[in-house]
């Protein structure tokens, strides 16, 4: 169980968060959906739920709605307990998965529904309707039903009727996965300006990690009814604290490593495979034993690929396995002994392709830039191999 | 192309062929008799004769004639009508509750609710006679509706169910998001989206309820005849083509309602007998 | 109303209301429908002495089974509708294949021909197959005018009349049930059967076939199910040549007034409707699908 908050963002920091959830648990029968879980998303920004299905993150948005009641722990919004309050009255708004929209009601009945729930005045709806609408650039298009509309257009009717009533947060559930990678592109920029502009504490969830990396400033990455780790994009990305994590987040080299000695805030590693050598340096918030094993991770494109007479001597060597061509970069694969994968390393195209390509077979050495090698927390058995 | 290759080509389509010709014998078979009775029905003689030699409206004009059949006619609406209302106010709220559960108590309820449809009707018939006698109703339009009722809650059960599955649960979930009360999402979306199921529902009661011989057989009276036991009776004793004209009728109001069926429901859903 | 109130179990859902609104219903149900057919049930494990006093005794049943007439009768019931399923299988299975796979946008037309014939009166389907196969009908018409026969068949009043008529009335239900099933199997585990070397008998007879026999057990426990409650059939146009159980209490009910012997009977039928009703049920739990 983590609980984290991300970095302070200036004055927000002393606010009530807009979310916070406290020790929230739900099992089905005797699947267990979530673990103890809990976390603050502060009022304003847009949070990611991250992770493969069945980690748990639909099951955490339902009951933030309020279609599920936790077994255990509290829902808090804007700093009320909404634990047990019916979806009814916790001013919400949310865009589901397929839309959703009232088949049998006209756009601008759908955006207009919540107010006429709330009884608000025939003419205060209209206009709040029709501003709605201009805001989500569908003005002429009031009086049409969903089925006329196409997939994105859609889209901006559930968000408008989500809006309107100005709740005081904004759930999407995968609201763009029905959308070709074009449209999904400039809709996740679209929702992202809305969001901002109208400031709405917002939380989205996703499989997509392009996606939580490219709209949220704040994922929470999720895996197994448990929060792997919690932070910015760029925190996460760039400091993954578990295998899973970077794994799912972009591409990693994982390591096994063999543990030299620690040295004051970082540890002295040693590559699977190499039985001599001084190794190299990682930091390290606690020390490890000698001879144990800890995993590292180092990204495709922070592995540097120079040619041996290039790079210092003891600089770890490799063989090159193979080599897939992708446009902007070339992806090679290395082969090491000690390694049961090979690994990953991506290299800008700078010149002509013959140029930066390397061939098959060659021997070349390996090295990065101090601190893009990252200990992962994982704990590793002695026996298991990389 | 060769000349083998377009053997080949019609040795290939040849299962298919054959099977169309089966299919086409076989809707002839099924259609059949209610093709001949339709034509007999417009013959302009006083027996059953066939072939039919000349055509007249006769037959229909006689209908409007003979008193039991208008009579019980008219009586077998009503009755048709009234069932499928009571069977829509026991079966839609069911219906509801049962659609969206999962436990076992639901799954028994869902098996006892639908269990009428496997109950061979005589055996109703016999057995409801004996109690609503028993208990002062005898043989009246009561009883009638009573027994009409019971056969057709399933139907309605079965309607309502299929289509409030087929609708899925988010409608109701977004409007409870955007602040609509139990109440109202029940009159705003639920109702407008189930409407269909519900008529369609109703109008398969009414349908069983006309055609119902088995039960309305044990009800029967002067005064509480419906229209296929008269058709019965009458065709036991006087074997003209009357019965070709009733039945055409009655047929034409059957296919009418099929058809509003399959515009506003469909009739997919007609694949599970059970 | 408002939700569930705070305590231990999440397992309410915010927005239903429970079971309860079955509760009309099934009221309902067990007054008209359950009380009766128990009550009926008991009535056959009563006999009326001659004292005028009802005893408890199973004399009615043990008539029932112990008189080859009787016996003769039950299992006849179940001949015949076995019969007729059987027959529904191999005249429907074609058909329904055909739906699935060959008709296209002619589908929908099939559909609507087959439930069609259903909500037609059964006098008149009766009436109709008694023009048809009657002496001077038009089938014995047709084929003494193409020669095949001399004398007309006596159709009418046999056995043949009322299978014919059940087969008319119940196979529309057997090709639903076995289209609904052939419409799930992928098309392209044929295609790689046929890929494999299977002829298409082959690939029919070990793909298609065993994947469809669900289809098949549906179908035929719901024609099964419906042979056995009709008799309508059997008397419009069976003439006495074929008495069923449901026939039969039709009889004796109406010209014997014997209950408590009608009800041992009805019982009788009522046990066969239930254990077909079993065996239906866990066919769909199967299926993983609720009614």
């Amino acid at each position: 169980m983590t609980q984290t908050t991300p970095k302070a963002q200036s004055s927000a920091e002393q606010a009530e968060p807009g979310l916070r959830l406290l020790g929230i648990r739900k099992a089905f029968g005797s699947v267990v959906a979530l673990r103890p879980t809990s976390f603050d998303v502060p009022a304003g920004t847009m949070c990611a739920l991250l992770g493969p299905s069945g980690c748990g993150k639909t099951t955490t948005l339902r009951i933030v709605a309020g279609f599920e009641l936790p077994d255990a722990g509290q829902v808090l919004i804007r700093g009320e307990d909404r634990t047990y309050d019916p979806p009814q009255r916790r001013k919400l708004g949310m865009v589901f998965q397929n839309y959703s929209l009232f088949p049998h009601m006209t756009v601008a009945q759908n955006v207009a529904f919540g107010l006429r729930m709330a009884g608000m005045a025939r003419a205060e709806t209209e206009a709040r309707t029709r501003r709605m609408l201009d805001i989500v650039h569908l003005p002429q298009h009031a009086d049409r039903y969903p089925h006329q509309l196409s997939g994105g257009q859609q889209q901006r009717v559930a968000l408008a009727r989500s809006l309107v009533t100005e709740p005081s947060m904004l759930l999407l559930d995968e609201p763009l996965g029905a959308l070709d990678k074009n449209l999904r592109e400039q809709m996740q920029f679209e929702i992202r300006q809305l969001q901002r502009e109208i400031g709405i504490t917002t939380l989205l969830v996703t499989h997509d990690q392009e996606e939580a990396l490219t709209m949220s400033d704040m994922i929470v990455v999720m895996n197994r009814g448990e929060i792997m780790q919690a932070g910015s994009p760029t925190e996460v990305y760039e400091r993954p604290r578990t295998r899973f994590v970077s794994e799912f987040l972009g591409t990693s080299n994982i390591l096994a490593c063999a543990v030299l000695g620690a040295d004051g805030g970082s540890l002295r590693l040693r590559l699977p495979g190499d039985d001599q050598g001084s190794g190299f340096t990682v930091a390290a918030a606690a020390s490890r034993p000698v001879g144990s094993t800890a995993l590292v991770a180092i990204r495709p494109e922070h592995l540097q690929v120079k040619s041996v007479s290039e790079a210092q001597p003891e600089a770890p060597r490799a063989t090159v396995s193979g080599h897939v061509f992708r446009g902007a970069t070339h992806v090679f694969q290395l082969q090491r002994p000690g390694l049961d994968k090979p690994l990953l390393a991506y290299r800008q195209v700078t010149g002509p392709v013959g140029e930066t390509a390397l061939s098959p077979g060659a021997e070349v050495a390996l090295t990065w830039l101090p601190g893009t090698a990252r200990l992962l927390e994982d704990e590793i058995a002695p026996e298991v191999g990389a | 192309m060769s000349a083998a290759g377009q053997w080949r080509r019609i040795e290939r389509r040849l299962p298919a062929l054959l099977l169309l010709a089966f299919v086409l014998v076989f809707f002839a078979f099924l259609l059949a008799p209610i093709a001949f009775v339709v034509l007999v029905s417009f013959a302009d003689s006083e027996i059953v004769a066939f072939p039919v030699t000349a055509y007249s409206l006769r037959w229909y004009h006689r209908l409007l004639e003979y008193r039991p059949l208008l009579d019980s006619l008219w009586f077998s609406l009503k009755l048709a009508g009234a069932s499928a209302v009571l069977a829509a106010l026991f079966g839609v709220p069911a219906a509801l509750a049962l659609a969206r559960s999962r436990s076992g108590l639901a799954d028994l309820v869902s098996t006892f609710l639908l269990a009428p449809l496997s109950i061979p009707m005589i055996l109703l018939g016999i057995a409801l006679l004996y109690k609503l006698s028993a208990i002062g109703l005898g043989i009246s339009f009561t009883s009638l509706l009573i027994a009409h009722t019971v056969v057709s809650i399933p139907y309605v059960v079965r309607t309502v169910v299929a289509v409030y599955r087929g609708i899925g649960r988010n409608y109701e979930e977004a409007a409870a998001i955007l602040g609509a009360s139990r109440r109202q999402i029940f009159t705003y979306v639920t109702l407008p989206l189930i409407g269909s199921g519900i008529f369609s529902g109703m109008l398969f009661a009414v349908l069983i309820s006309l055609d119902n011989l088995s039960l309305s057989l044990f009800f029967g009276s002067a005064q509480t005849n419906t229209l296929p036991v008269v058709m019965l009776s009458y065709l036991q004793n006087q074997f003209d083509p009357a019965i070709a004209a009733i039945g055409t009728v009655q047929m034409a109001i059957a296919l009418v309602a099929l058809l509003l069926i399959e515009r506003t429901v469909g009739l997919r859903f007609m694949s599970s007998p059970s | 109303m408002t939700a569930a109130a705070g305590t231990t179990s999440g397992r309410r859902s915010p927005l239903g209301a429970g079971l309860w609104p079955v509760l009309p219903a099934v009221i309902f149900l067990l007054l008209f429908f359950l009380l009766p057919l128990a009550e009926n049930g008991l009535q056959s494990l009563y006999v009326t002495g001659s004292d005028g006093k009802a005893a408890f005794s199973l004399a009615y049943y043990v008539h029932l089974f112990s008189d080859a007439y009787y016996l003769g009768v039950i299992g006849k019931t179940i001949w015949v509708s076995l019969l007729a399923t059987v027959i529904c299988i191999l005249i429907g299975y074609p058909v329904a294949y055909f739906m699935v796979r060959h008709a296209g946008r002619w589908n929908g037309a099939m559909i609507f021909l087959l439930v069609a014939p259903l909500l037609t009166s059964i006098i008149m389907r009766t009436f109709g197959w008694n023009v048809i196969l009657a002496r001077n009908g038009v089938l014995n018409n047709v084929l003494q005018g193409l020669g095949l026969i001399e004398r007309p068949l006596r159709l009418l009043q046999d056995p043949s009349a009322v299978i014919i008529g059940l087969v008319h009335v119940l196979v529309p239900f057997m090709v639903i049930s076995i289209a609904a099933v052939l419409k799930g199997i992928d098309t392209r585990l044929e295609e790689a059967a046929e890929l494999l070397g299977a002829s298409r008998w082959r690939t029919f007879r070990e793909i298609t076939l065993p994947l469809s026999l669900d289809g098949i057990a549906t179908g035929a426990i719901v024609v099964f199910m419906l042979a056995n409650g009709s008799f309508l059939t059997m008397l419009l146009l069976g003439g006495g040549s074929v008495v069923t159980l449901p026939l039969l209490i039709y009889q004796q009910f109406l010209l014997v007034q014997n209950l408590g012997f009608a009800a041992a009977m009805g019982n009788v039928l009522l046990v066969l409707a239930v254990i077909s009703l079993f065996i239906q049920l866990r066919l769909i739990r199967q299926d993983g699908a609720v009614a």
